[in-house]
């Protein structure tokens, strides 16, 4: 029997559950099968990765869902079992219609809060409502209801339960599912239970098939499925029920499965022909579920909405000429003659190439979301290789002049590939939501879902389920899981072995194994793991990358048409609006149409800057004066608004900030090693910008591109430009290559091909399967045009380095906007942007550092106070006529929102009495008020008024000890009646006792509190210990020269480890003194000297070596560290001389490293706690 | 009923049934179909370690229960009638112990037929 096609397999998208991917499995049941089912829990979430799989390894896919099945029980819906469900194939009843019903049943079953369906909705759901037939198939298995109702060797319950199936489902829906994993006898999932279900379905005459339920392909990942258990049932091993009884469940071949087939029969005592027979059923419900991707699933068919919802009279391709006609009017009305015939011949190319595509109305629904968030007054911007196209120019969709920046379209959209393009807009974060609300609104919600993401394994999640699977203490877990810092759990053995930071640990590994067996003689473990470390590596490595969960893709919104939900399941997000069951790599091959929606917080943080602006200063003039900007300025409004987008962007105040390095805050510029690049470089004109953006990206670092360019800049250096054919593409980068566009044209020029060409051999590099052949038509072409071999091989060196990085330049241009920008509003409206970043926490640094930047920048950081704060960082002018920033109400810890509303509704105060009745505040909420100084005010106005003396520790005290507020409108005003302005008796009666707080103290209830600490930089109180040791401050160490010993300290703010060329580790670790920023980097060697204080401290002591990166950029080479706060540990040596340790020259260490401290920005990006969470440069989410 | 194990020698071609062993000096042969399952191991306290793409056989023990006839040396069948015997076969190596003597009666097969 050559031929077996399992029906039951789940994959590794079945999350705790499955473990193999979809490839692994269609790999394995191709040896000798033509099929292969593959049925995750609750959800089609592998479905599009197993129809991939299975037509690359040559068999036919078969798709369905392992779904939970729900009752009415006593105390509301409870789950009974779960069903293996399959859609049928085209012709049973008709093309789509047995996946359509899928997609439905699966919906229908995640619409409830306890996912599942019931047995009614099952029988309904099966059929095909066009046809009134068939269209899916149930099997009843081990799990099912039925399966469940076998133990115990109970008779009647497995009988009345089949009885019911059979009776509410439609005939020729239902099969018995026979499994045995040959567990012990009499147990579940063993022979005796599958002989039993085999007899059931002979007694009530429905088929039985033969499946394995399958949850691994090979066998010897049967452990990983024991750890999945045990992470599901969150108990450990040991303790756990629900534990898979046997490790069968891996998918066997037809020789293993007929054996399991043999014994079931014979067990049951039968003879061949049942044999036969379930191998037959087993076959023949294979072959009806059989999908034919193209006329099932609408395989790689782009669906649109249809055109009278975008509300089109004419064809979409008529509608796009005629749109983009009157945009060549508005854009380019000014242009004549060649100039003008150069823009029409570029817009009849892109017009040809997206009706070619037949993606006239893909382009058509973009614009009408673009145009529907204008119309919200939404600050939205195109990003990505949109910005390419003339005609999304023309459309609006797109800000950026593809002319002007001499941008091409072949790198968004050709000929060559039909794939849809992505168009990516980037909207304000704080307004993302209404975004997403207001398209499904516009669209309808059968033609709109959002997209989702998998969550898989990463180190952390993987080593605190082992361990929770060896029933490892937690707190010991913990600590493990801390010090795990950017590696793929499958490489942890490894990492163990190098990893400084886990140098404790991987003793106590080494340790654990002499406990109990062979380790290293000698070495006495007292942990009394028993081996049981060793276990952990070995079961966190294989859960690496295993999906968890799915939830909400940042961005991702699909639109299609009528149809789009009988091509998707969906599910609830987490903000309520459904979300498919798809990820991002499943879109195109289910021809959906994906629009990014970004929710940039850098947009909402201008946003809120402007509104500030106006607020502050409700006229043109005043905006005009107070930013310093001509009184005609044509960007500002009548009443004071500011068009961001009309900003010229010539502005020299603007570059001159940016050339100072003083970025913090600004978009895409201000982590360490971009304020080091443009410290270098010195952009001075927007296309610096765009050039910056695009050489802070791995392929122009890795290939050593940023040098050469920044010479030639320079002047230091003429650039070097490898053929005088290749000039014209390379000038603007002064021989260097920085944007894909230029990879394009280098292909170009030296093939002769066309650029769409050159762009799929641009997709090529770095791919080793197809890199060579394209390695050899380059050099083939070339040398037929005449090139020479040193030429070509120069330039093939450039192109293979570049790789499939680098970037494209039209995202960069689409991004120095927001760049721009933001550097714009805080050259002209510091305060006001910067409460635009405080409220809206924009990027990479924790809040308390962008405080610490508007107390450099002598900004008023204004204190909390109950009558002046608001819910938001709010701009305010000072008696001085400065603007300051007010601190929000909304940041105070654990004030929680009603409170935060009862406030702010009945501001202002005039007594503390007043603020108690009216605000109704818990005490601690009061206490903390107290304690940050909102109430200052209100005492100030008490005291002035008795000469009372007290202070805000003897405020805190009476608050303190005030009797708990209570509930009840007792005290409250009769509505209508005014409280009288009384004065505050009892706060000016207050008596003074209590010993003021010192300015320590203070900050560090600030930072308890709000999580800033704002009365002063909380390095203030260790100046005493700081000078003690003769450390040096941020601001003055550019005062130094290159190469000088120095000790720094600081508040760590960032860490980074971006990945090197060579492979070596370097950490850079960032640290705010209160006078800026020291960037430090370490090296191997410092890794090693500074152990676990490399991620775990907050509060860091180094002792390094001053690097001169520009005229206005220092940084440290790490040497060694300390954690600050344990002041035992640190370098005092005893009766050492004064300035033992004061800035001295040495010249022992060359200049040794070129500069990887610019890769940063791409690889690691960390947390607000400066602790690594997520990588991708796009991180101004 | 008696629980101990003892080694024996198998012969079982590969991926098959077994079809007569060794045991006690004597060579028995498999009388009738065998029975076969597997049970689990608790891995997790007996392993050290257990590294991504190994393990196979560290999940689960299978275990044959066979129904054996002592062979006449020459050739002719013993009258001793039928023993039962749980026997496993220990992986990695492969090595064949018996891990039960049953009495003449079987619960499995008797709670199978009334199944």
């Amino acid at each position: 029997m050559p031929n077996f096609v399992h029906l039951h397999s789940s994959s590794a998208y079945s999350a705790h559950f499955g473990v193999s991917w979809p490839g692994e499995l269609a790999q394995a049941a191709a040896v000798d099968g033509d099929a292969l089912a593959v049925t995750d829990r609750d959800g089609l979430y592998g479905m599009v990765k197993h129809v991939k799989a299975c037509m690359d390894a040559g068999i036919d896919p078969i798709v369905g869902v392992d779904l939970a099945i729900v009752e009415e029980g006593p105390d509301g819906l409870e789950t009974t079992g779960r069903v293996v469900v399959l859609a049928h194939g085209s012709s049973f009843p008709a093309p789509a219609a047995g996946y359509a019903a899928l997609c439905r049943l699966v919906s229908t079953a995640h619409a409830r809060s306890r996912v599942g369906v019931t047995l009614e909705e099952m029988a309904a759901a099966v059929l095909d409502p066009e046809t009134g037939k068939v269209a899916l198939t149930v099997l009843l298995g081990p799990y099912s209801p039925v399966g469940r109702a076998l133990g115990g060797r109970r008779y009647l319950l497995p009988r009345t339960r089949l009885r019911q199936w059979r009776n509410a489902m439609p005939e020729g829906s239902l099969v018995v599912e026979v499994v045995s994993h040959l567990s012990t006898p009499g147990a579940p999932l063993s022979t005796v239970h599958a002989v039993r279900m085999l007899k059931l379905a002979q007694e009530f005459d429905v088929p039985a098939v033969l499946s394995n339920a399958v949850r691994y392909s090979r066998e010897e990942d049967a452990a990983t499925a024991d750890v999945l258990d045990a992470a599901r049932n969150i108990a450990p091993l040991d303790q756990l029920e629900d534990l898979q009884p046997t490790g069968q469940a891996w998918l066997k071949g037809a020789a293993a499965m007929e054996a399991v087939a043999h014994e079931v029969v014979h067990q049951g005592g039968y003879g061949s022909a049942e044999l036969a027979r379930l191998w037959a059923n087993t076959a023949q419900l294979a072959d009806k579920c059989r999908i034919d991707p193209v006329a099932d699933l609408g395989w790689k068919q782009p669906r649109t909405p249809e055109l009278d919802v975008l509300g089109l009279v004419h064809p979409a391709g008529v509608e796009l000429r005629q749109r983009t006609e009157a945009g060549l009017n508005r854009r380019f009305g000014s242009l004549r003659g060649d100039a003008l015939e150069k823009v029409r011949t570029r817009l009849e190319v892109e017009l040809d190439t997206i009706g070619g595509l037949g993606f006239d109305s893909y382009f058509l629904t973009v614009a009408e979301v673009s145009d529907m968030i204008a119309g919200m007054g939404v600050r939205r911007a195109a990003r990505g290789s949109g910005a390419s196209s003339l005609v999304n120019y023309l459309l609006g969709i797109s800000a950026v002049d593809p002319i002007a920046n001499d941008l091409l379209f072949e790198r968004f959209l050709s000929r060559d590939r039909s794939t849809l393009p992505d168009i990516d807009l980037d909207v304000e974060s704080a307004q993302r939501h209404n975004v997403y609300r207001r398209i499904f609104e516009r669209f309808g919600a059968k033609r709109v879902t959002l997209m989702s993401m998998q969550n898989s394994y990463r180190a952390r999640g993987a080593v605190r389920d082992a361990g929770l699977a060896l029933g490892m203490d937690r707190d010991e877990i913990d600590q493990i899981a801390k010090q795990l810092w950017r590696f793929s759990a499958s490489s942890f053995r490894e990492a163990l072995e190098e990893k400084p930071e886990l140098r404790d640990f991987a003793a106590q590994v080494r340790a654990s194994r002499g406990v109990d067996g062979p380790g290293d003689p000698g070495d006495h473990g007292g942990h009394g793991h028993g081996g049981q470390l060793d276990m952990l590596v070995d079961l966190t490595e294989r859960l690496d990358r295993l999906p968890r969960h799915i939830s909400m893709h940042p961005c991702g919104v699909i639109l299609g048409d009528s149809s789009l939900l009988a091509r998707t399941p969906v599910q609830p997000s987490g903000m309520g609006l459904p979300m498919s069951q798809f990820d991002k790599h499943d879109m195109d091959a289910m021809g959906m149409l994906k629009l990014d929606v970004l929710g940039v917080r850098m947009q909402s943080a201008m946003a809120h800057a402007v509104r500030e602006v106006i607020r502050l200063h409700p006229s043109r003039e005043a905006v005009a004066a107070q930013g310093g900007h001509a009184p005609d300025a044509p960007f500002i409004g009548d009443g004071g608004a500011i068009d961001l987008d009309a900003v010229p962007l010539d502005d020299e105040p603007t570059f001159e900030l940016i050339r100072s390095t003083h970025t913090l805050g600004c978009f895409q510029i201000e982590s360490p090693g971009q304020r080091e690049l443009v410290g270098k470089m010195a952009p001075e004109v927007f296309s610096d910008l765009v050039i910056d953006i695009s050489l802070f990206r791995p392929g122009p670092m890795k290939s050593n591109m940023v040098k050469p360019y920044l010479e030639s800049r320079a002047g230091f250096a003429r650039p070097h430009y490898p053929h005088p054919d290749l000039v014209p593409v390379l000038a603007e980068t002064h021989g260097v290559t920085v944007f894909h566009e230029q990879v394009l044209r280098t292909f170009a020029t030296m093939t002769g091909c066309t650029l769409s060409r050159a762009d799929e051999f641009r997709r090529a590099l770095g791919n080793p399967a197809v890199e060579p052949a394209v390695e050899k038509a380059f050099r083939d072409k070339a040398a037929g045009k005449g090139y020479s071999a040193a030429v070509i091989e120069e330039v093939w060196a450039v192109l293979a380095a570049f790789g499939s990085f680098g970037f494209c330049k039209a995202h960069g241009a689409a991004f120095a906007v927001p760049t721009y920008q933001s550097a714009w509003l805080k050259a002209h409206h510091p305060a006001e942007f910067m409460a635009g970043l405080w409220e809206h926490d924009p990027g990479m640094y924790p809040r308390r550092l962008l405080v610490a930047e508007a107390r450099r920048m002598g900004i008023p950081i204004l204190p909390l106070d109950i009558n002046a704060s608001r819910g938001e960082y709010l701009a305010e002018r000072t008696e001085t006529g400065a603007t300051g920033v007010r601190l929000s109400l909304a940041g105070v810890y654990g004030l929680s929102g009603t409170e935060l509303k009862r406030i702010l509704a009945g501001q202002p105060y005039t007594s503390l009495a007043d603020l108690r009745d009216r605000a109704r505040l818990s005490r601690p909420s009061l206490k903390r008020l107290a304690q940050l100084g909102a109430l200052d005010s209100l005492h100030n106005q008490a005291k002035g008024r008795t000469g009372s003396t007290a202070n805000r520790a003897d405020l805190v005290a009476h608050v303190n000890s005030l009797p708990v507020h209570k509930s009840g409108r007792r005290g409250e005003p009769i509505t209508g009646q005014l409280a009288l302005p009384m004065e505050d008796v009892e706060l000016g009666a207050l008596a003074a006792g209590h010993p003021a707080a010192g300015l320590a103290e203070t900050v560090a209830t600030e930072l308890d509190l709000l999580a800033l600490d704002v009365s002063g930089h909380l390095m203030e109180s260790y100046a005493p210990l700081l000078d003690s040791m003769g450390v040096s401050r941020a601001s003055a160490l550019l005062g130094l020269r290159n190469n000088t010993e120095v000790l720094v300290a600081g508040v760590r703010v960032a860490t980074q480890t971006p990945p090197m060329r060579g492979g070596k580790r370097v950490v850079f670790i960032s640290v705010d003194d209160g006078t800026g920023c020291v960037d430090t980097t370490f090296f191997t060697e410092a890794q090693e000297k500074s152990g676990p204080l490399l991620f775990g401290t907050r509060m860091l002591l180094i002792r390094g070596l001053t690097r001169r990166t520009g005229p206005r950029g220092i940084t440290v080479q790490a040497l060694e560290a300390w954690d600050l706060q344990d002041t035992a540990s640190l370098p005092v040596p005893a009766g050492a001389p004064p300035g033992w340790l004061g800035p001295r020259q040495t010249d022992t260490i060359e200049e040794a490293h070129s500069n990887p401290r610019m890769l940063l920005g791409y690889g690691a990006v960390h947390d607000k706690q400066g602790v690594t969470s997520a990588s991708g440069f796009t991180d101004h989410h | 009923m008696g629980i101990f194990t003892e080694g024996i020698t198998v012969e079982c071609p590969p991926g098959g049934t077994p079809v007569r062993l060794w045991w006690r000096g004597g060579c028995w042969s498999v009388c009738d179909e065998p029975l076969c399952w597997y049970e689990r191991r608790p891995w997790w306290e007996r392993e050290t370690r257990m590294p991504p793409g190994e393990g196979v056989g560290m999940v689960d023990t299978r275990i044959w229960r066979l129904q054996v006839r002592k062979e006449d040396p020459h050739g002719l069948a013993d009258d001793g009638g039928c023993l039962t015997l749980d026997v496993v076969q220990q992986r990695p190596g492969g090595s064949w112990r018996v891990i039960k003597i049953h009495d003449a009666v079987d619960d499995v097969f008797k709670e199978q037929d009334s199944a």
